[in-house]
């Protein structure tokens, strides 16, 4: 029955039309709209890996091997389960180009192939030819297709030559598109296409060198991958082969894309979160306005019930037009930008309306709405008769009562829940959650601080005769203050942009600017063993070089532990993902702490022992005694875990998580690596020399590599910057609500204190002078907040040191005032425009 | 010879509508002079308050002159009229127009604030004392009855001297003893001050305390009901 009357009541609340409502429905809209859109596209994305599987991946399954080429029995296998094979080789080495006695290198990434190559899909060239034709070269040469981003680098034109190790090749064309680029990963050098059979004679594939071979294989329509993988694995299990089909052609990246997107679904629901505060304003305004109509039902008889239920009905019904408007410009944007993103995108992505993003989307929003909404609706239980007479709500803020507060508790639990369960990102859901709430705390707290501190302020005798900062401080601090709502969303839009601007400065900072101080020159690799000594006894003579590391290098990988699949004890570990550089040594290396356990003796020859890295194998939960099964190259080594050591990866030098007695890898072939530790004006000489001397070897400059992980990192950081923009533009919105609701309350107040002979120059001063308290007040927490969480993100999750960066943290505090500044500002041409006489009669 | 305060000249004040242009002020001719009590008189919609807005300089003559204290309201800018208000006018509204953010004693202080007196909360207080609001002087308006409110906007209009006190009918909005004793607060203040007082009001008896009595009638002044009180 209350239901029924609440529904008419609601309804004819209704007719009045949505004018008041404005910034509910855009806070609510755009906040939806951000997380359908991310994800509409994150969608898309993993759409368009999943149909472009088979065409990532190069082939319908593709077998890999580290360091060597199938053995017969695997090729055979091979060769009888697929209808087409094509077999690849990858590895790192240096391009060479001599041009008038000058010698210049660039670091590249060499793909091999043969006749068979690409198995799917088309590569692209420019001048566009077959790529038989690019690859056939010339009667001379070998041909090579090379990266553009390269080609300008060595500066060399389609006609020229260049080498790789011993063997000369020439340019025949630009590389525009691989169909598999991005199934590859991250590589550090621009890609060079080559025949495989044109580097039998270049040095490169000698036994021990780095290079992975891959198998792709086409197979018949129909074929139960799963099944395949199986029998692969059961037939040439031992041999340290990996496995991957086109159910899932590109792993890294589509996990890549899954963690990206799901961390901006997050971003995205802190705007939610910040455009919550504006719904709940919106509806605490509409409802004090409503307090008289509230009062008048009262008094005729109305329950507490069904005035709740009438104002619910409404509220709900404006959330359901709010979720509706940002579904529809959620799922629309991604379609109307999808020529832009595809053409920014290595990827294939099949834009369209994707349902699940929308309803996570959906869901976020009511939670959010229903959330913020709550407690304002239960204050029109505090609305007594007697308001009518007297003409005023109580303003002061009341509790509701237990069943309020519980269902409040249970929406904040189902959204950090959802949120947590759909991101799959439990951990920094429920960090980033606890870090809403403590920022929303401490502005509520700041705000009543703040007003307390102003009304205390304006009362002293310092401000006296600044009436402009007196009144200032008055409004700030007195009834109707606006300080809750603008300190509240200002302040949360702020402290996200504070943290990702401290994350993001720290993150930088560490790797472009500190790094680069402990880091090496030069990362050398594929040394062979007869290369050493002569390299070595070079290097040690030169008075440039302060340092050389070595360590033999071998590659593998984990496949058991305790006799068990790895994968079962560890998960997902990344030690376990792909192969890993294992190294021996007779005795400790300098440096190395032992944490646990105790180092073979120099000589000992017994069952295999490996030093593995402390931290690393707590994360893994191994312990000294266990046994770990690592197959190199096709060769199973088991070997009891006899001693823990500290590993530190965050100087860019040596370090491996394996380390083994030298007995257990003899005969294996191998090469070393080195870590070349130059006076920056030294290197171009050293790469000149050593690459001459010996064509084989392959030098990273440890620059360039950093410059490169940074240019990943600028680009994740702007897809962040976007996201956390879109929470400040929330924010914005709600401060414009904010805003347009203060602006009757100031054009009152502008036409007393003209009446009283304030100037307007006076009053624009008093109106600004409050608009930079807020954002003042705003900026300072967000900058507390922000650094807060910046902290808690480079120690805990980066377990790097934190530096608070301050220009980021001043670009926060201004941008802060200025916004609300200018916020204040653009409302108050109506107070300062209008006549007293009118403004004044009108509230007669 | 008395000296003239305020002159009205042909004053006309027109203001748009949803109905078109309407007519509020059909040419006013009126002269007050120094000290003088002037009542204003007349039914509801006549333009008793409009034409005590004229005066006041809150809103802006569309025909005519009006003249205060020498100078010309309608050639004067916004700020102009604000600073001539702050040195020479005190103004009452029958709805009493506190700011909601500020307490009685900031009220009463603002005008005299920006008239850049130092002493500014000093003399508030002396103010809010003599109307006998003292203890309630850090009270907000929503704290305060109607009456005590009115008495606060009679301190504020009072507290810098003004030359002119101009009072909207400010006992409308309470009943006949509270009304009674803000009438007397404000021709005692007037007395006081040696104010130019112009009373819009709908009381007979309060219009006959008055030395000089003026009636409006749709936007005109009514010969037959002008009065001299003196007389």
């Amino acid at each position: 029955m209350s239901l029924t009357v609440a529904a008419r009541i609601a309804r004819r609340e209704l007719r009045g039309g949505l004018r008041g409502f404005r910034v509910f429905l855009a806070c609510l809209a755009l906040g939806v709209a951000a997380i359908a859109a991310v994800g509409s596209v994150r969608q898309s994305i993993e759409t368009g890996l999943q149909q472009e599987g088979a065409t990532l991946l190069g082939g319908d399954a593709e077998i890999q091997l580290t360091y060597r080429f199938a053995s017969d029995e695997e090729r055979t296998w091979i060769d009888d389960n697929a209808s087409a094979v094509s077999e690849i080789v990858d590895f790192r080495s240096m391009a060479v180009v001599t041009r008038d006695g000058e010698t210049e290198r660039g670091l590249t990434q060499v793909k091999g192939v043969d006749a068979a190559y690409p198995l799917l899909g088309e590569v692209r060239l420019d001048p566009a030819m077959p790529l038989a034709q690019a690859l056939n070269g010339t009667q001379d040469l070998p041909g090579a297709a090379m990266d553009p981003v390269l080609v300008a680098r060595l500066g060399i034109a389609v006609g020229d030559r260049f080498r790789l190790g011993t063997q000369d090749f020439v340019l025949t064309a630009a590389l525009i598109r691989e169909p598999d680029d991005a199934g590859g990963g991250f590589g550090l050098g621009p890609r060079t296409l080559v025949r495989t059979e044109a580097l039998q004679s270049s040095g490169l594939l000698a036994p021990g060198t780095l290079f992975a071979s891959a198998y792709r294989m086409t197979v018949a329509a129909g074929t139960d991958m799963a099944r395949l993988e199986t029998q692969a694995t059961g037939a040439l299990g031992g041999s340290g082969l990996r496995w991957r089909d086109s159910r899932n052609g590109a792993p890294g990246v589509g996990e890549f894309v899954d963690r990206l997107g799901a961390f901006l679904v997050l971003v995205g629901l802190a705007g939610l979160v910040v455009g919550g505060v504006g719904v709940a304003a919106a509806v605490r305004s509409y409802l004090s306005e409503k307090t008289g109509v509230i009062a008048t039902l009262k008094t005729l008889g109305a329950t507490t019930h069904t005035i709740f239920l009438a104002y619910a009905l409404q509220i709900a019904a404006l959330t359901g037009i709010g979720i509706v408007l940002g579904l529809v410009l959620g799922a629309l944007a991604p379609l109307a930008l999808a020529p832009v993103i595809e053409a920014r995108l290595p990827l294939p992505a099949v834009f369209g309306i994707h349902p699940a993003p929308l309803a996570e989307a959906a869901l976020y929003g009511v939670l959010a709405a229903a959330l913020f909404t709550l407690w304002p609706l239960a204050r029109t239980e505090q609305v007594r008769a007697a308001a009518l007479f007297r003409g005023a709500a109580t303003s002061r803020l009341l509790l509701p009562r237990w069943p309020y507060l519980l269902a409040l508790a249970l929406l904040l639990a189902a959204l950090v829940g959802a949120a947590a369960w759909l991101s799959g990102l439990a951990r920094l859901t429920l960090w980033s959650a606890a870090g809403m709430t403590a920022a929303f705390v401490i502005l509520i707290v700041v705000a009543a601080g703040l007003r307390r501190l102003s009304r205390r302020l304006a009362r002293s005798r310092a401000v006296r005769g600044r009436s402009a900062l007196r009144m200032a401080l008055g409004s700030v601090g007195g009834p109707g203050s606006e300080a809750g709502s603008v300190v509240l969303s200002l302040g949360l839009g702020l402290t996200v942009l504070a943290a990702i601007g401290q994350i993001d400065a720290n993150l930088r900072g560490a790797i472009a600017r500190d790094l680069p101080k402990v880091a090496p020159s030069y990362f050398v690799v594929d040394i062979q063993t007869d290369q050493l000594d002569p390299l070595l006894t070079g290097l040690r003579a030169d008075q440039q070089v302060s340092r050389v590391e070595t360590a033999p290098m071998l590659r593998g990988v984990i496949s058991r532990i305790n006799g068990r699949p790895a994968a079962e004890v560890a998960g997902e570990h990344w030690v376990l993902q792909g192969d890993r550089g294992i190294t021996y040594s007779a005795a400790p290396p300098n440096g190395t702490q032992v944490t646990a356990g105790q180092w073979w003796d120099e000589d000992y020859s017994g069952p295999p022992q490996v030093s593995f890295a402390a931290e690393e194998a707590a994360e893994m939960g191994l312990q000294l005694g266990d046994r770990i099964t690592i197959n190199v190259l096709g060769r199973d080594i088991e070997a009891a875990i006899t001693s823990l050591r500290n590993v530190d990866f965050s100087t860019a030098g040596i370090g491996f998580i394996l380390s083994m007695n030298p007995a257990a890898l003899a005969g294996a072939p191998h090469s070393h690596i080195a870590t070349i530790y130059a006076q920056p004006e030294a290197e171009a000489r050293l790469l000149s020399q050593i690459g001459n001397a010996y064509p084989n070897i392959t030098m990273i400059r440890v620059r360039d590599a950093i410059a490169r992980i940074g240019e990943v990192l600028r680009g994740i950081a702007a897809a962040t910057t976007y996201g956390a923009l879109a929470t400040l533009v929330t924010g914005f919105i709600v401060l414009i609500g904010a805003a347009a609701a203060g602006e009757r309350a100031r054009t009152y107040e502008a036409a007393v204190l003209k009446t009283l002979g304030a100037t307007r120059r006076a009053i624009l001063l008093n109106f600004a002078l409050r608009s930079a308290i807020f954002g003042l007040a705003a900026g300072v927490v967000a900058i507390a907040a922000g650094g807060l969480a910046g902290w808690g993100v480079m120690t805990f999750v980066m377990e790097t040191e934190f530096s608070f960066e301050p220009v980021s943290a001043l670009a926060v505090v201004t941008g802060g005032a200025l916004t609300t500044l200018a916020a204040g500002l653009g409302f108050a041409w109506r107070p300062l425009s209008a006549r007293p006489a009118r403004v004044l009669r009108a509230r007669e | 010879m008395p000296d003239t305060v305020v002159s009205l000249q042909d004053t006309r004040l027109s203001l748009s509508g949803n109905a078109g242009m309407v007519d509020i002020l059909k040419g006013i001719d009126l002269q007050v002079t120094r000290g003088e009590t002037l009542g204003l008189v007349g039914p509801s919609g006549s333009g008793k308050s409009s034409l005590l807005m004229l005066v006041g300089g809150l809103d802006r003559a569309t025909g005519g002159q009006v003249r205060v204290l020498g100078h010309d309201l309608t050639s004067m800018g916004e700020d102009a009229l604000a600073r001539l208000r702050r040195q020479h006018m005190g103004v009452v509204f029958q709805s009493f127009h506190l700011i909601p953010t500020m307490t009685a004693l900031e009220n009463v202080a603002t005008p005299l604030e920006l008239a850049g007196r130092r002493d500014a909360f000093d003399r508030a207080e002396a103010e809010l004392e003599a109307i006998g609001l003292a203890d309630r002087a850090r009270h907000y308006p929503a704290q305060l009855s109607g009456g005590e409110q009115q008495r606060v906007a009679l301190a504020r209009a009072a507290a810098p001297r003004p030359d002119i006190l101009l009072a909207d009918e400010p006992t409308g909005n309470l009943d006949g003893d509270t009304g009674e004793a803000i009438m007397e607060l404000l021709f005692g203040l007037r007395d006081r001050h040696g104010s130019t007082l112009i009373l819009v009001t709908h009381a007979p008896d309060l219009a006959a305390r008055c030395d000089r009595v003026v009636r409006l009638v749709d936007g005109r002044l009514s010969d037959a009901a002008v009065q001299d009180a003196a007389e």
